[in-house]
């Protein structure tokens, strides 16, 4: 009777216990692998979400009547808001209501407080004509019995034990006298300032069109938010008759150094700095057609870009380029605010940009029109990031929060005269430098003579353009993995098929392992060695290096046909297996000579210096850290890889094959070619394509070799920056949940497809070939 | 070993044309290989002990032995396929048209390609059944289309093997039956035109049809070379050859006609591995 009943019952449970760990095993390798990309895309994502505004409060209030709201603001944590109207008054408002409130300078009850801008005898009863902005964060009012005032409405935070309230101010840095910008004390129908701790600077076009420069010198400073203090400053008037037309609008850069003057739809760009106030430029837009007009203005941060918008919706950018006749405003691009859901069914609804409103850090804009529609954009990515209604018309004021994650609008357009709303609204935008074309396209950059592939992610000023493309990093990978191969390759795979075609057995048995161990080696001592022992060489013996890729393999031939053509009593006399040997003095002979040429080479060819002659007389720049450098030391990482895959594929080309040739009268190199190499064509691909694989990847060898540059360029005697390099310099500096960290997280995405997509194809070609030559 | 009776095995050659050779004493213009006083070493170990014989042109001589006798390495002698092998020297000569092939001047490749090879297991490149063909031409610099698709066309001819492949000629080789790969290798082997043909048992890899095939494929291939075939099996050398050599130890012990060989062995050693006391 047989029984098929296992006889061993601890052998079933081993077998099923195996089973399940391998299993296991398996399944959680492909799982992590999941899991990481998984996590790359979350971390990547956001910066591809578009942008959102998201109401969030809404508080009605009561107007007395023939008041205008002039200016709004609010605090970095949203809690309170400001208005400012015509009649000086300046109101706060609490945002979040539980919120309890207290202040030293406004009692602030449960809802609001008002008080009065004006604290000196010089206002009484004063209607405020025209307020003007700074990124300061500076208001200047201008009354219209021609006074001034400058004041700043600030937040700052206070803590207490287990709370922290937000308190407002007011504060006063040129006092709380009327202030006089012009000497003959005209109305001042626009003005624009800027300011910062040591200087204001006012430019004002006055009622009998003087055009009017006005600088504050302080004394001390004007930091002082202390209500006793006294300002002192110096005054400097200057002005330019500017009888030609009216002045629709004037702007003043953050750093005083120019200001714009918008004159119908001409803008006239003068110098501010120091004594300087002269017409530097003129700005002409080409619109659109005779009918289009410039119908506003505005600054962008970081001072460099004018943003013009017009009468059909459009708005231009414009900055500075360096060109052959000097520097000269240039039109950069241009963003359409037109309303296409709207458009020609509602044909009456003007286009026409109404006001622009920057952000304070950062390179977006937002735009309005008469009708109250939205837009939102951002220059250097091109971007359009919003579009919408807030309100049902151009509202009274409208401010972005400091850290333009809020908008804050006075809306005055409710059916009843005297009652406002005050509304503020989430904004969604933490990543609008980034879009497709941002990374992967040329652009151009404020202050560069041209659109351009730039990576420079930060820098010391917060008003800094974060240039993110891609594709200097992209192709610094690829460049050095290219000058890596170009290295690696022909070694790996001569010596391959020398160790596993012609060398004896013995030998093998030495040198395989040898080799597979320098694969051990930690590639930080390579990118160490490379970059601060080889590239110093390699830069002052650099004829020997080229001399070197010459006498090398000629040695080598010589020593060979010597070899050849020596008497068989001398061969005898060195073991065969040993003879290889030989080429060890050899080569180190050889080197030897080339690097005691190399200064007479330098001397006689290149006059004294090669690196030089190259600057000089070639154009070919010179980086002492460049890709010859990194080819040599990253292919030396790459050549363990590929020669240990390599000579096993042709190892194992099998024996019968070889001699099956070898009997039909071919020599043991047609044998090679013709057979061997054909045989092992699959596992030479991918050894080759697993040292490609690796020298992309790889990071401590290229982040110390190669200066880190960021630049597109092939030349062997530059640098590159590599994406894993990238990744590992910048990481430890970019904030978590910043857009320059998030990137960081694309481009270690990018190398993931990049190895993804080698090893892919990799795979593919070596399947199609396996199964073209697969032996028996 | 299986059993054979003498009787049985003779019938496989022509006695006529085999009783015509003295094979002591050929007419030069008969013999295709001298083989004179040739010993081959494997480092110290001795592997064949002066062997000297002949062997004549346009016939089939089988070398016969059990296993680890030396008649395959005898076999690859005949055209240098030892060099490859580290640590094996040899001493006497071989000689083809009255040169020594051993002679230092000798080309081997020129030598291999006039004493062509086949291997018992089949061994097609990983190429196109014509790229095999004409691989031996193709590395000998022929490249006129015309000339190669002659030879493919005739050495297929020659091989039996045309009609079964002449549609596929541009597939890959691989893709054939064991027995059409090993005629694929002889066709390979006689596309350059040798003058001498080396079988190392070629067909002890293959099933009893395709052995069939080879056979007969031996037995016209004789009309235009000279054919030495190792056998592992006495009776495919009974029915293929017309000279039969038994070798022992490294020993050449008998080699006459392989008529004379089966049926009256003169030596003992030679009656008890045919009559399979040993093998």
């Amino acid at each position: 009777m047989v029984t098929l009943i296992s006889s061993s019952r601890s052998r079933g449970i081993k077998n099923s216990l195996a089973k399940w760990l391998i299993t296991l095993g398996g399944i959680s390798v492909l799982f992590t692998l999941v899991l990481i990309f998984l996590y790359l895309l979350y971390v990547v994502k956001p910066v591809f979400d578009s942008a959102q505004i998201e109401p969030a409060v809404s508080i009605s209030i009561d107007l007395p009547t023939d008041t205008r709201i002039l200016a709004t603001g609010v605090d970095e944590l949203q809690e309170l808001a400001y208005q400012i109207s015509d009649t000086g008054q300046i109101d706060f408002y609490h945002l979040v209501a539980s919120t309890e409130q207290a202040d030293k300078q406004f009692s602030i009850g449960d809802k609001s407080v008002s008080t009065s801008l004006f604290g000196s005898d010089d206002f009484s009863q004063e209607k405020i004509i025209s307020l003007a902005n700074s990124f300061s964060g500076h208001k200047l009012l201008h009354t219209a019995s021609a006074k001034t005032l400058l004041i700043q409405p600030s937040f700052y935070a206070k803590y207490t034990v287990d709370s922290r309230e937000i308190i407002a101010q007011v504060n006063y840095p040129l006092g709380k006298k009327s202030l006089v910008i012009d000497e003959q004390q005209q109305l001042l129908t626009k003005l624009a300032f800027a300011m910062d701790d040591e200087k204001a600077v006012f430019v004002a076009f006055t009622e009998d069109k003087r055009l009017i420069k006005t600088t504050f010198l302080a004394e001390d400073d004007f930091s002082s938010t202390s209500e006793d203090f006294v300002v002192e400053y110096e005054i400097n008037y200057q002005q330019i008759d500017f009888s030609g037309g009216g002045v629709d609008e004037v702007q003043v850069t953050p750093d005083a150094s120019m200001a714009f003057v918008r004159s119908g739809s001409t803008v006239f760009v003068y110098s501010l700095s120091d004594d300087d106030f002269s017409l530097k430029a003129t700005i002409t837009p080409k619109l659109k057609n005779s009918e289009t007009y410039l119908t506003s203005m505005a600054l962008l941060s970081g001072s460099s870009s004018v943003l013009l918008g017009d009468s059909s919706g459009q708005v231009s950018q414009w900055f500075e380029v360096a060109t052959d006749s000097g520097r000269e405003f240039k039109q950069i691009r241009t963003f359409i605010a037109n309303d296409l859901s709207n458009d020609g069914a509602n044909g009456k609804v003007s286009k026409a940009i109404t006001a622009i409103y920057p952000e304070q850090f950062r390179k977006s804009f937002y735009t309005m029109t008469a009708s109250g529609l939205v837009n939102a954009f951002y220059t250097t990515s091109s971007a359009h990031l919003w579009q919408g209604q807030l309100t049902t018309s151009q509202p009274a004021a409208l401010a972005i929060s400091p850290r333009a994650n809020g908008l804050i609008i006075i809306d005055d357009s409710s059916a009843t005269p005297s009652s406002l709303k005050i509304q503020t609204f989430t904004v969604h935008n933490e990543h609008p430098e980034v879009t497709w074309q941002a990374l992967w396209q040329e652009v151009w950059y404020e202050g560069y003579p041209e659109p351009d592939y730039i990576w420079q992610s930060t820098s010391g000023s917060d008003d800094f353009e974060g240039k993110f493309s891609l594709v200097p990093i992209s192709f610094g990978t690829m460049k050095a993995a290219f000058y890596a191969m170009l290295f690696a390759v022909p070694i790996a795979l001569t010596a391959a098929i020398y160790t596993a075609y012609f060398m004896t057995a013995g030998m093998r048995k030495k040198v395989k392992p040898t080799i597979e161990m320098m694969e051990a080696l930690p590639t930080v001592i390579l990118g160490f060695l490379a970059g601060l022992w080889l590239a110093p060489i390699m830069e002052e013996y650099l004829p020997a290096i080229f001399l070197l890729c010459f006498f090398i393999p000629l040695a080598t031939l010589l020593t060979a046909f010597a070899w050849h053509k020596l008497p068989n009593y001398w061969k005898n006399k060195l073991p065969e297996t040993l003879a290889p040997l030989l080429l060890i003095p050899v080569i180190i002979l050889a080197t030897y000579i080339a690097f005691s040429l190399s200064p007479v080479l330098e001397d006689v060819m290149f006059g004294g210096d090669m690196r030089q002659y190259l600057t000089n007389d070639l154009g070919i720049n010179f980086d002492q850290r460049n890709a010859l450098v990194v080819g040599i030391a990253m292919g030396f990482a790459v050549i363990p890889t590929i020669f240990t895959m390599a000579e096993d594929a042709i190892f194992s080309v099998p024996g019968h094959l070889t001699s099956g040739s070898l009997a039909l009268g071919a020599t043991q190199w047609q044998t090679l070619i013709g057979v061997v190499l054909l045989t092992a064509s699959p596992g030479i691909f991918s050894a080759v394509m697993m040292g490609l694989g690796r020298a992309v990847g790889e990071t401590m060898i290229v982040l110390m070799a190669t200066g880190n540059t960021p630049i597109l360029d092939w030349s062997i005697f530059q640098g590159m920056r590599t994406l894993a390099a990238n990744i590992a310099v910048e990481m430890p500096e970019s904030e978590v949940g910043s857009t320059h960290y998030r990137i960081l997280f694309l481009a270690a995405f990018v190398l993931f497809i990049f190895t993804f997509i080698f090893n892919t194809a990799a795979e593919f070609v070596r399947q199609r070939l396996r199964e073209k030559y697969s032996s028996m | 070993m299986i059993s054979i009776s003498p009787r049985a095995l003779a019938t496989g050659s022509d006695p006529s044309l085999a009783s015509k050779l003295d094979l002591n004493n050929l007419a030069p213009e008969q013999v295709a290989l001298d083989i004179n006083k040739l010993n081959l070493y494997y480092g110290k170990k001795q592997a064949l002990n002066n062997i000297t014989m002949s062997i004549p042109k346009g016939q089939v001589t089988a070398f016969i032995g059990p296993s680890g006798c030396g008649k395959s390495t005898l076999l690859r002698c005949i055209n240098r396929m030892n060099d490859l092998v580290d640590d094996c020297h040899i001493s006497g000569e071989i000689n083809l048209h009255g040169n020594n092939i051993y002679n230092k001047h000798v080309d081997v490749a020129e030598l291999r390609r006039k004493v062509g090879m086949v291997f018992q297991r089949p061994n097609p490149f990983p190429k196109t059944i014509y790229e095999n063909v004409v691989y031996g031409l193709r590395i000998m610099g022929e490249n006129n289309r015309r000339r190669l698709d002659d030879a493919a066309e005739k050495s297929l001819r020659s091989a039996a093997l045309w009609n079964e492949v002449k549609d596929r000629l541009h597939e890959s080789a691989l893709g054939l039956s064991g027995g059409q790969q090993q005629r694929l290798v002889i066709a390979r082997a006689i596309a350059i035109q040798p003058e001498v043909l080396l079988l190392d048992e070629p067909t002890s890899a293959l099933d009893p049809i395709s052995t069939l095939t080879i056979e007969e494929l031996i037995n016209d291939l004789k009309k235009q070379f000279t054919v030495v075939i190792v056998t592992h099996n006495m009776q495919q050398a009974a029915r293929v050859s017309d000279q039969t050599a038994f070798m022992y130890m490294g020993d050449l012990i008998e080699y006459s006609d392989t008529n004379t060989l089966f049926t009256t062995p003169q030596k003992k050693k030679t009656e008890d591995y045919i009559t399979g006391r040993y093998g």
